[in-house]
């Protein structure tokens, strides 16, 4: 076996390699913008507005702040961060397994000492790996975001449990390494990252955000009984399973269409899957070019 | 060292890219894959390599399977143009392909120092000249200190010293134990390159040979006068299965030390004698009689 080996080759080209860290950049710095600072802002420096879509009766600014400090920076980043973080580690996964396909470079490795399947799981471990580092980041980002912001207004500095922040962390993980196994099945697939990034939003964006949605508005439970086994669909029963991080005072959020075991069965599953379609085609198929 | 038998690549029901191919590469030469553009040189090795299936036939390369892991820690290879990561160094490039060989760090420094890429080795891949990424192509399968390296077609897109550069390298690789597999379009290349040669032809493989084998005996070639006296005379001396004629030049298939007593021979019945040389046939003639083509030339 000579996973090991790929998998520092691997590590070494995803560590050095800008995409990779201009998408983490990318995230952290939209998460801390849209989810902390600009909140932040408007929270200190604004009125809250009235009439119709003015804040509940007995709400005020200072309530909603509370979102924003330690004790909720888990739910917090999970409705802020894995949305678009999902976007993120889809190109990720991409870009790791597209551009090898791209440059040329399958036969370079090929022609080396792994096997076809050891190359693929040092590249899917090293892919995990980073989703890892991607998740760390950013949940330490936010962590000492809510606890700076926290700080300056005097408020609460609580830290949700250590069980909490653990969960947490790796539902984002799971959620990430979901999309990033998506996309390196996708790019596996096509064998190009053009068509995977393409195919992979328009399924993000348009196959279950808007169909779904749209038809769950009209026809409501029957099509949330199909869409519970649609991949982010349980992403969001997952994020909702930590609870929202808004607005105290607020209306209660409406609850998830299932439970927590059921989205990590389920994501779990599709990540089983992309990487067995991933090995089938890599195994199976020449390397022409 | 290399060894096919009935080797075969069929793509969809109308190409026949290779056909029940039998090659046989032994144990410290360099082995000459010549063929015109298109012939099947690049999917052979690629078979070869554990790349493509076969259709048909198996393979042997450095005692096992194509693709296996213990015959590829054995094997060097370039197939087409070196391809890396862009934005990654020479060095760094060289430590993923090390990585993933399981070949120590300390061999990467003599790999390039081989190659006499070691200046450029921080600098960005995307940033070298084609004859320099060929450099770091032979440097990366040099790095597992390989007793074969099959090169497909190395000096492809090199500038006129890059090519004569790139086949000194080659000789070189080539001395002592370690057996070269290169494939080429180039006449002239494999004959400055190669031990022995294999021509290949629409995947067939027609020839197979040293250069010396493959040009066949010497021959004389007799400018002579009138051509019938001339054909006569030949005929009756040296049998009708030597003499041949074209536009009264006459090319005869004989050791060039009879030259002497053929001329005497002509010229005592009365024919006169113009031009008598000695040669042999050359590298091209084979190889247009074999491939119907000037491929390369």
């Amino acid at each position: 076996m000579n996973v090991v080996g790929v998998l520092k080759g691997e590590f070494l080209k995803l560590r050095k390699r800008p995409a990779v860290w201009v998408c983490i950049g990318i995230l952290l710095l939209l998460l801390l913008a849209f989810g902390y600072l600009l909140s932040w802002i408007v929270f200190t420096y604004t009125k809250p507005p009235t009439g119709p879509n003015g804040l509940p009766p007995g709400v005020t600014y200072a309530d909603l702040k509370k979102s924003l400090y330690p004790l909720h920076f888990i739910p917090n980043t999970l409705n802020g961060g894995t949305q678009l973080g999902g976007v993120l580690a889809l190109i990720i996964g991409v870009l790791s397994q597209g551009s090898e396909y791209g440059w040329g470079t399958v036969k370079t490795a090929f022609t080396q000492r792994p096997r076809r399947l050891e190359w693929l799981a040092g590249k899917l471990i090293s892919v995990a790996l980073t989703m890892l580092v991607m998740t760390l980041l950013l949940l330490a980002a936010a962590a000492i975001t809510s606890f700076v912001l926290a700080s300056i207004d005097g408020g609460d500095r609580t830290w949700p449990d250590a069980g909490v922040i653990l969960k947490g962390a790796l539902a984002a993980w799971l959620i990430y390494c979901f999309w990033s196994f998506f996309g390196f099945g996708l790019a596996t697939l096509f064998r190009q990252s053009a068509m995977a990034i393409g195919l992979g939003l328009a399924y993000a964006l348009v196959i279950e955000a808007l169909i779904f949605g749209l038809l769950a508005q009209f026809v409501g439970d029957p099509v949330r009984k199909v869409q519970q086994w649609f991949p982010l669909a349980n992403a969001q029963y997952l994020v909702q399973s930590f609870g929202s991080a808004t607005r105290e005072g607020g209306p209660p959020p409406r609850p998830p269409f299932a439970d927590a075991t059921h989205a990590v069965t389920m994501l779990l599953l599709y990540c089983a899957a992309f990487v067995v379609l991933s090995a089938v085609f890599l195994q199976r198929r020449d390397v022409t070019s | 060292m290399v060894e096919t038998r009935d080797l075969s690549k069929r793509y969809g029901s109308t190409v026949l890219a290779v056909d029940q191919l039998n090659l046989k590469v032994h144990r410290g030469e360099v082995y000459g894959f010549l063929g015109p553009n298109g012939a099947g040189k690049t999917t052979t090795l690629r078979m070869l390599l554990g790349l493509i299936r076969p259709t048909a036939g198996t393979a042997t390369v450095a005692g096992r399977a194509p693709g296996d892991p213990a015959g590829m820690a054995r094997i060097g290879a370039i197939v087409e143009t070196p391809a890396f990561y862009p934005y990654l160094s020479g060095w760094d490039n060289l430590k993923v392909i090390a990585d993933y060989a399981g070949v120590p760090d300390s061999r990467l420094g003599d790999a390039l120092e081989q190659v006499e890429l070691t200046p450029r080795a921080k600098t960005k891949f995307s940033t070298y000249s084609m004859g320099m990424k060929q450099r770091l192509g032979v440097a990366a399968a040099l790095i597992k200190e390989p007793e074969l390296l099959i090169l497909d077609e190395p000096t492809n897109g090199l500038d006129p010293q890059g090519m004569i550069d790139m086949r000194k390298l080659i000789v070189e690789l080539g001395k002592g134990d370690r057996t070269v597999l290169v494939s080429s379009h180039l006449l002239g290349e494999v004959e400055q390159m190669c031990t022995r040669i294999g021509v290949i032809q629409k995947g067939r493989l027609v020839a197979e040979g040293t250069i010396d084998e493959l040009r066949g005996a010497a021959t004389l070639t007799v400018r002579a006068a009138p051509v019938p006296q001339a054909q006569e005379i030949l005929t009756r001396m040296l049998g009708a299965t030597a003499v041949s004629q074209g536009d009264g030049v006459f090319s005869l298939h004989v050791d060039a030390a009879r030259a002497a007593e053929i001329n005497r021979a002509l010229v005592t019945g009365g024919v006169e004698v113009s031009e008598l040389v000695a040669g042999q046939r050359s590298l091209e003639d084979v190889f247009i009689e074999l491939t119907g083509t000037e491929g390369g030339l």
